[in-house]
């Protein structure tokens, strides 16, 4: 725990950070402190957690290599200049940047730590409780409500003195049906950098659906196997942006030679019609900030335009040697975790074509819904990705409901057979992402309705 | 250090009169090195600490659970977390739940001395011996990898008198390893594990095996449709099947969600399908004296000879169901805890791997998925094969990579078509390979 205003730990940092010349090396140390509260409720139990500012410092220097402290304990600040080795040539591994500075805390509308705890316990179980009594046939609603506010201070050698204080919130309804020996259930899932604003949105507008959705799933029918004509909505859109393709295009992984994607920078990647961007200056966004773990300002990266490969996503280590600008991918999901290139917000940019028309100019096709899980293939370029459900298409109709779709084979195929993206406004969901297994950040993805000409689908 | 620490906790939380309260302390070092391709790239020391207060307000037939989680020591911070974990219980409605009491615990021993007496050393070595074995492996090249060492100190004490201590050591280690054709195509063996044990820490056999995956990857063909597969899972991939469908049904908290498909002593798998969950088992990565609220591990017997026998249970659905806790309440990240499996065993078979696929006419032998990641309630998954093999003719015809398997685990237990004498640890399961009938190819 540091006992520091933010005003002392910026000052102290400055201090510490003055011990290593930016001539002779490249220094950073970062300060984050986060607080969570989480309520779920499900059947059996009601869970009431307080993530009560759980704070740490993390310092770093390169020379040959990457040398890194973590600690929580202020205590250890004084180990930073003892134990991190100093350089004499700061040498050409990482480019030096102007220094900057940024004060900035995100205002909600509703601030959720003015809302008391009895009242959003009473908000979770009143949504439990709707749910339950809408039908017989839901046998476990599970609602999950989460908040968070993330505070990171960053300061280097090269004059960046950053402080941004970012709200998170997010609900998760998963309603449970049963039905005779079926179980199956749809889900709900909404977050952004917003306030208590969010969970009031929902009770009101989409509950009902929700629970709809979870019991027209014990209907769901088994889909087909095989390569056939798809369409993806939004969610599955951004699953293929984000894990299938986004994962290829984080420059270290071209730096290890371990992207597919490394010969087709300036080449064709996907169909004409393709605009794929990953932003982490987007408002409002669950993957969006000011700065990144680097001390990054966020931008935005349009990464395929007209299905030219433009730029991978960086941090500033890989901007460096690939000679690009870091748009602030460089992300720890804590200071006790590294900092990786990593994505944000990444989607696909709404097209030109009608949803209807889409459907209408297939006769025997599958749509894919709601973006279940995926997993990357950086150097092979393969992808699985799951939806939740799906919908069969029949001579140009949506007709029955079916179970979850696995997608897999090659993610450059797929994006080169895209030959319609709807107009629809841009739709982001939240999630976490890992690299690999661990290192979890939250990320939005997402895009309108896209449509393939031709994919390989099996039962997910 | 965290004795005091907990001491300080232990002082506010009877200051302010609490009743029944729980303090549990986490100390953690992680020494890790970061590889990027054959060269160091980064090093990395963490030390961190959590604890988590959980305070009971027992309401008639009803128990409130206040948790709060911090790494504040101030006495300032402790009184306020307590202040807030208070209210939190208060507000909190559940079933019937008491902290754990003092109970007959079986001492294991979960960390290496050697390792505790110069973790950097110990790092340094392992780091030194990967490079040194894939530097041994002209035909493959590393692109990254890490290595890591954690050292884990937790600290259990309560309102009932329980005051638990254990130590613990792991690694973890990832690592990407290419093989080339031509400088163009090119296939890589991406492996990642949680290890228990330095003995199991086998770098040379590692790096043998991830290579020569790597090399066969590339002549890989798409496999073949089938739709009566017979599969052989090795144990890496068969815990992504089993842990968390098996693991769920068989708990006491599916049970009472009424979402379990299990019932004690029905037929639920073949005939050689044995499932142990063990908390004690030496090498499992979970595996410790007490489960994480204070509760002794043991060793449950889940399935036996393809019957189902016990449910698993935490204090809470343990409470519940009237029963005992069997050692399944497991600590998550935010403090509190869930009933889930500690590490599960699958007895092995009387068959050796090598025969088991002698004996196949035709079929796949999968090393690694994309992701099987099943769904917990039906059981059903669908995943893209990422390195594997087509056996024709009890061998190993030609390497296989892309398409789908698809199936339910639920089903599959059915199946077992053999099970090898053959055992490996992966993550906090130490299986045999399985071969199972009736599974779906699709390409």
């Amino acid at each position: 725990m540091i006992d520091k205003s933010d005003d002392e730990i910026l000052l102290i940092f400055e201090e510490i950070s003055n011990n290593f010349k930016r001539s002779n090396q490249y220094f950073d140390i970062l300060y984050d402190s986060t607080s969570i509260v989480r309520i779920t409720k499900s059947r059996s139990e009601e869970t009431i957690s307080v993530n009560a500012k759980k704070s740490g410092i993390v310092a770093r220097t390169l020379l040959d290599s990457w040398h890194e402290l973590a600690f929580q304990d202020e205590s250890d600040l004084k180990n930073i200049t003892k134990k991190l080795p100093k350089g004499t040539d700061k040498g050409d591994a990482i480019a030096e940047y102007d220094g900057w500075k940024i004060n900035k805390e995100i205002k909600t509308k509703i601030d959720p730590s003015t809302i008391p705890m009895n009242e959003k316990i009473k908000k979770v179980r009143e949504l439990f409780d709707y749910i339950k009594n809408y039908d017989k046939r839901i046998i476990n609603p599970i609602v999950g409500y989460g908040e968070g506010l993330l505070t990171r201070i960053f300061v280097n050698n090269e004059g960046c003195q950053l402080r941004q204080v970012l709200p998170r919130i997010r609900l998760f309804i998963q309603p449970v049906a049963k039905e005779g020996s079926k179980i199956d259930f749809d889900y709900f899932s909404i977050g952004a950098e917003q306030g208590y604003e969010l969970i009031d949105e929902v009770f009101n507008k989409n509950l009902d659906q929700i629970i709809q959705n979870s019991l027209d799933m014990l209907k769901a029918e088994n889909p087909p196997s095989g390569k056939i004509p798809i369409i993806l909505d939004a969610d599955m859109a951004g699953l293929i942006a984000h894990e299938s393709f986004g994962h290829g295009l984080e420059a270290d992984q071209v730096l290890r030679d371990r992207s597919y994607l490394k010969e087709y920078l300036g080449k064709k990647v996907a169909s004409d019609i393709c605009v794929i961007c990953d932003a982490p200056n987007i408002d409002g966004q669950y993957g969006s900030y000011f700065f990144d773990d680097e001390g990054i300002r966020a931008g935005k990266n349009i990464l395929v335009k007209n299905g030219i490969l433009k730029d991978f996503i960086h941090n500033r280590r890989t901007a460096s040697v690939l000679n690009s600008v870091p748009k602030g991918n460089g992300r720890r999901e804590s200071f006790a975790h590294p900092v990786f290139v990593r994505m944000t917000n990444t989607y696909f940019e709404p097209g030109d074509y009608k949803i209807e028309e889409m459907i209408s100019e297939i006769k025997n096709g599958v749509m894919l819904i709601r973006g279940y899980f995926g997993m990357e293939d950086p150097l092979g370029g393969g992808m699985q990705c799951t939806s939740k459900k799906g919908y069969l298409i029949e001579n140009g109709e949506k007709t029955k409901l079916l179970k979850s779709i696995t997608l897999s084979g090659s993610v450059l195929e797929l994006l080169q057979n895209i030959d319609a993206i709807s107009d629809d406004e841009l739709s982001l969901r939240p999630g976490t992402c890992g690299k690999g297994e661990e290192d979890f950040v939250p990320v939005t993805s997402g895009g309108s309705y896209v449509r393939v000409k031709s994919a390989l689908i099996s039962p997910g | 250090m965290s004795i005091e620490n907990i001491e300080l906790i232990e002082k506010s939380l009877k200051s302010k009169k609490i009743q029944e309260f729980e303090i549990y302390f986490v100390e953690q070092e992680i020494y890790e090195t970061e590889f990027l391709k054959n060269k160091i790239d980064a090093e990395r020391e963490v030390k961190d600490i959590d604890y988590v207060i959980r305070i009971l307000t027992q309401k008639g037939n009803e128990t409130g659970i206040g948790i709060v989680k911090g790494n504040a020591l101030n006495s300032k911070e402790i009184e306020n977390n307590i202040d807030i974990c208070l209210i939190l219980s208060k507000e909190n409605i559940g079933s019937k739940y008491h902290f754990p009491g003092i109970s007959s615990i079986s001492p294991i021993k979960t960390a290496d001395q050697s390792i505790l007496k110069d973790p950097i050393g110990f790092k340094k070595d392992i780091s030194e011996e990967i490079r040194e074995k894939i530097d041994g492996h002209k035909e493959v090249s590393p692109t990254f990898g890490r290595f890591r060492l954690h050292i884990q100190n937790k600290y259990l004490k309560n309102s009932t008198g329980l005051d638990l201590g254990a130590s613990k050591t792991f690694f973890y280690i990832e690592m990407a390893l290419k093989a080339q054709e031509n400088g163009k195509l090119s296939a890589e063996s991406w492996e990642i594990e949680y290890i228990k044990e330095k003995e199991h820490l086998n770098i040379e056999r590692s790096v043998n095996k991830w290579a020569k995956i790597a090399l066969d990857t590339l002549k890989a063909k798409i496999p073949k449709p089938s739709t009566q597969a017979i599969v052989i899972f090795p144990p890496n991939v068969l815990k992504n099947a089993i842990n968390p469908v098996i693991g769920f049904h068989a708990s006491g908290k599916a049970y009472h969600e009424k979402v379990s498909t299990l019932n004690v002593d029905a037929k639920i798998a073949s005939d050689t399908f044995t499932l142990l969950d063990d908390g004690l088992l030496k090498g499992g990565l979970m595996s410790s004296s007490w489960d994480g609220e204070g509760n002794p591990h043991q060793m449950n017997e889940v399935i036996k000879n393809g019957i189902f026998k016990n449910r698993l249970y935490d204090q809470k659905f343990a409470i519940m169901g009237n029963t005992d806790s069997t050692g399944n309440g497991i600590r998550i990240d935010d403090g509190s805890v869930i009933n889930s499996i500690s590490n599960l065993e699958i007895l092995p078979g009387d068959i050796a791997k090598e025969e088991m696929i002698s004996n196949i006419k035709e079929g796949f032998f999968i090393e690694k998925c994309s992701w099987l990641n099943p769904d917990r309630f039906s059981g059903s998954f669908g995943t893209e094969i990422r390195n594997g093999y087509f056996i024709k003719n009890g061998h190993l015809e030609y390497p296989i990579k892309g398409g789908n398997i698809s199936g339910n685990v639920l089903e599959m237990i059915k199946n077992c078509h053999y099970i090898s004498k053959e055992r490996e640890f992966s993550l906090n399961s130490l299986f045999p390979y399985i071969a199972f009938k009736n599974l779906s190819i699709s390409s």
